[in-house]
């Protein structure tokens, strides 16, 4: 019988302990990206676990990079990961330093800074897919009440419009996550490195240049690596919106691999679009978390 | 450099009155201490004095200037904070520089500063080194550097030494009398540790509650403390206190200690009561003379340090000095009024249990007013 308590034995215990979450993580996470990764290598329309296979092949990422609809599909990412990053990433860290100042009725204004992460995507975007009808939708209503344009703007059917349309919904969606991180990370500068600050004749700006900045640096880059993974990987608010419409103008990556596996049925070309998407987030958040966790203290 | 004047400064928070009538003048080049228990307020007064927190009344003087109305910034002041505030993600170099850039200062000349500032603490080594990798005497001496680039009209301390561990400590406290005698700077220094009062300053604030209970030099207060919370504040161990009944022989004012009489220097008409509290630092105690008159008392503890000992022995019965007198030790926790202390530096064995003489001499009793506790 071996004693686990004692210092030799204990490491032991450790991995018996961590066992069963391992197996898990091996069963739920691994098997699929592998078996993703297996039908990306073979010509298959419609794939079946336990079928007979086909021959491994690289057809489908042949496919891939002659494709105008792939390199489409990583443009319209791009373009919208920097967007929505960029612009939640603002508003957030805005939100943020509002709901860190003491007024009255603070607690409140942090629950409606909150209140966007809380709904549910799909009621969310119902409810922004009816606000920016073309013909019933109250934002086109607004804007043509105010004169800021003379027809109502198409937003189903005009590409640049859609691209908008689905950024201001996902920033609307995005940013209270930024906020909330970003408030913890103002939470936990030292005040005294503001006081040493002004006693040192920093006026506001340059105590957040100087201060408030690099000490947010490693949550700012955390935060921006989950926004980015979450842009690439989102599908509802697209899908519901705009269906990846028009003429791909808002067909993200994940929005190609739904479309080539369920509605075109070629799963292969999905899978392969699938792994390529797998291993962009992984140099991309790479990237980042090294790059942000050197700048940190 | 520059004097520094509290004019009846008020703060309060709401109802509660944290400072009350603060009058302060600081002459050019002190080294002031302002020491008292937490609470007391003296970090408070510093900071209203920095210009990070706002005054409720009074004004503020650095150098014959009204400050209370500018910001920390303007006050021409350089602050050193209990955990150091140094920038996390600078280098020491741009630490000590930073309050220099924000005056945009040309660079050449910070550089020039920094390095000669650097040299004087002794961190040109460390110059491109960020705070993290530095100890924690070495991160002090950075935010000593801080202020002394600038070349401000006063420093503040806060506490700048009780996150060092005691060693250290009592290096730095050298280390920044010198620093100061050097530069000349007023300087206010905030501490807990009445150690720290007498060994560092040319004058101490003794605060409690908010208000300024005695405002002296360390020998002032250690010979003549105002009241009785200076007294038991001020000297390690404290003042040993009994109460006593005050009676007149041949025209002078005596007391009793046990069935010792006890001649007082005191004018009698000075103590109106019939009785007063009574006290006597444990190093003015003279143990062992017979030839003076004095009480024989049984040790219940002995401490030794060598040659040093501290002698514990029972306060007379019916003199201790009960109930809530607003007393504090400074740094032993809780005061003991049945036990008394004798400190003795001398050759001699003493056993737990033994009796001895011990002699209060005639010139080192201080007598306070039992419900004031006003030094008389």
């Amino acid at each position: 019988m071996i004693d686990f308590s004692s210092p030799r034995h204990r490491s032991k215990f450790g991995y018996l302990l961590l066992a069963p979450a391992v197996l898990l993580m091996a069963l739920i996470i691994i098997y699929p990206i592998l078996l993703s990764v297996d039908i990306s290598l073979q010509d298959v329309r419609i794939a079946r676990v336990g079928a007979d296979r086909e021959a491994w092949t690289l057809k489908n990422y042949d496919w891939l990079f002659n494709s105008g609809e792939f390199w489409n599909a990583v443009w319209v990412t791009a373009k919208m990961v920097l967007t929505v990053g960029g612009i939640s990433l603002v508003i957030g860290l805005a939100t943020a330093l509002l709901v860190n100042q003491r007024f009255r009725g603070r607690s409140l204004a942090r629950l409606f800074v909150a209140l966007p992460w809380a709904v549910p995507e799909v009621v969310a975007t119902v409810i922004w897919a009816w606000m920016l009808d073309s013909s019933f939708g109250v934002i086109n209503w607004l804007l043509l009440r105010a004169h800021l344009i003379s027809e109502p703007i198409q937003f189903a059917s005009n590409a640049t419009a859609a691209f908008f349309a689905v950024c201001l919904v996902m920033i609307w969606k995005g940013y209270p996550l930024m906020s909330i991180m970003l408030l913890a990370g103002l939470q936990s500068i030292p005040e005294e490195q503001y006081q040493a600050a002004r006693v040192d004749g920093a006026n506001v700006w340059k105590r957040f240049i100087y201060v408030t900045l690099p000490n947010l640096a490693p949550v700012i880059g955390v935060t921006a690596v989950m926004t980015t993974l979450w842009v690439f990987r989102d599908f509802a608010i697209i899908y519901v919106l705009t269906q990846g419409g028009p003429i791909g103008g808002t067909t993200t990556l994940s929005i190609l691999t739904f479309e080539q596996s369920f509605s075109f049925f070629k799963m292969g070309q999905g899978a392969a679009v699938g792994v390529v998407t797998m291993i962009i987030c992984a140099v991309i958040s790479r990237a980042l978390v090294g790059r942000f966790a050197s700048s940190a203290h | 450099m520059a004097n520094i004047r509290f004019n009846n400064v008020q703060k309060s928070y709401g109802p509660f009155q944290a400072i009350r009538n603060f009058d302060l003048s600081v002459e050019d080049g002190d080294f002031c201490v302002f020491v008292g228990p937490s609470g007391c307020g003296k970090s408070t007064a510093l900071k209203m004095l920095a210009g990070l927190e706002a005054t409720s009344g009074g004004t503020i003087e650095i150098g014959g200037r009204d400050v209370t109305d500018l910001g920390p910034g303007k006050r021409d002041i350089a602050m050193v904070f209990q955990n150091y505030a140094l920038y996390p993600h600078m280098t020491v170099r741009a630490n000590i520089g930073f309050g220099l850039k924000m005056r945009n200062m040309d660079k050449a000349e910070i550089n020039a500063k920094v390095e000669e500032a650097a040299a004087m603490l002794e961190l040109t080594d460390y110059l491109d080194r960020r705070p993290r990798a530095l100890s924690g005497g070495q991160r002090q001496r950075v935010a000593l550097g801080r202020a002394i680039v600038r070349e401000p009209s006063a420093f503040l301390m806060d506490e700048p030494l009780s996150n060092l561990d005691a060693k250290l400590r009592v290096q730095t406290r050298s280390e920044i009398v010198k620093l100061q005698k050097r530069l000349g700077v007023t300087t206010i220094y905030v501490t807990h540790d009445q150690v720290e009062a007498l060994t560092m300053a040319t004058k101490i604030v003794v605060m409690r509650g908010g208000v300024i209970q005695q405002i002296g030099t360390p020998e002032d207060l250690f010979e003549t403390p105002a009241n009785l919370f200076v007294a038991g504040f001020i000297g390690s161990p404290g003042m040993n206190f009994f109460r006593g009944p005050v009676e007149v022989e041949n025209g002078r004012a005596v007391t009793r200690f046990g069935d010792q009489k006890v001649t007082l220097n005191v004018a009698p008409e000075k103590l109106s009561g019939t009785h007063a509290i009574f006290g006597i630092r444990p190093e003015h105690m003279v143990v062992g003379d017979t030839t003076m008159p004095g009480a024989p008392v049984a040790l219940s503890l002995v401490e030794s340090l060598g040659t040093e000992k501290i002698l514990h022995f029972p306060t007379p019965k019916g003199q201790a000095l009960e109930g809530d007198t607003g007393i504090e030790g400074s740094d032993d926790a809780e005061r003991d009024a049945q036990t008394m202390l004798a400190r003795v530096i001398d050759d001699r064995r003493y056993r737990d249990g033994e009796t001895v003489h011990v002699a209060l001499p005639e010139g080192k009793v201080h007598v306070f007013d039992p419900d004031s506790h006003v030094a008389l």
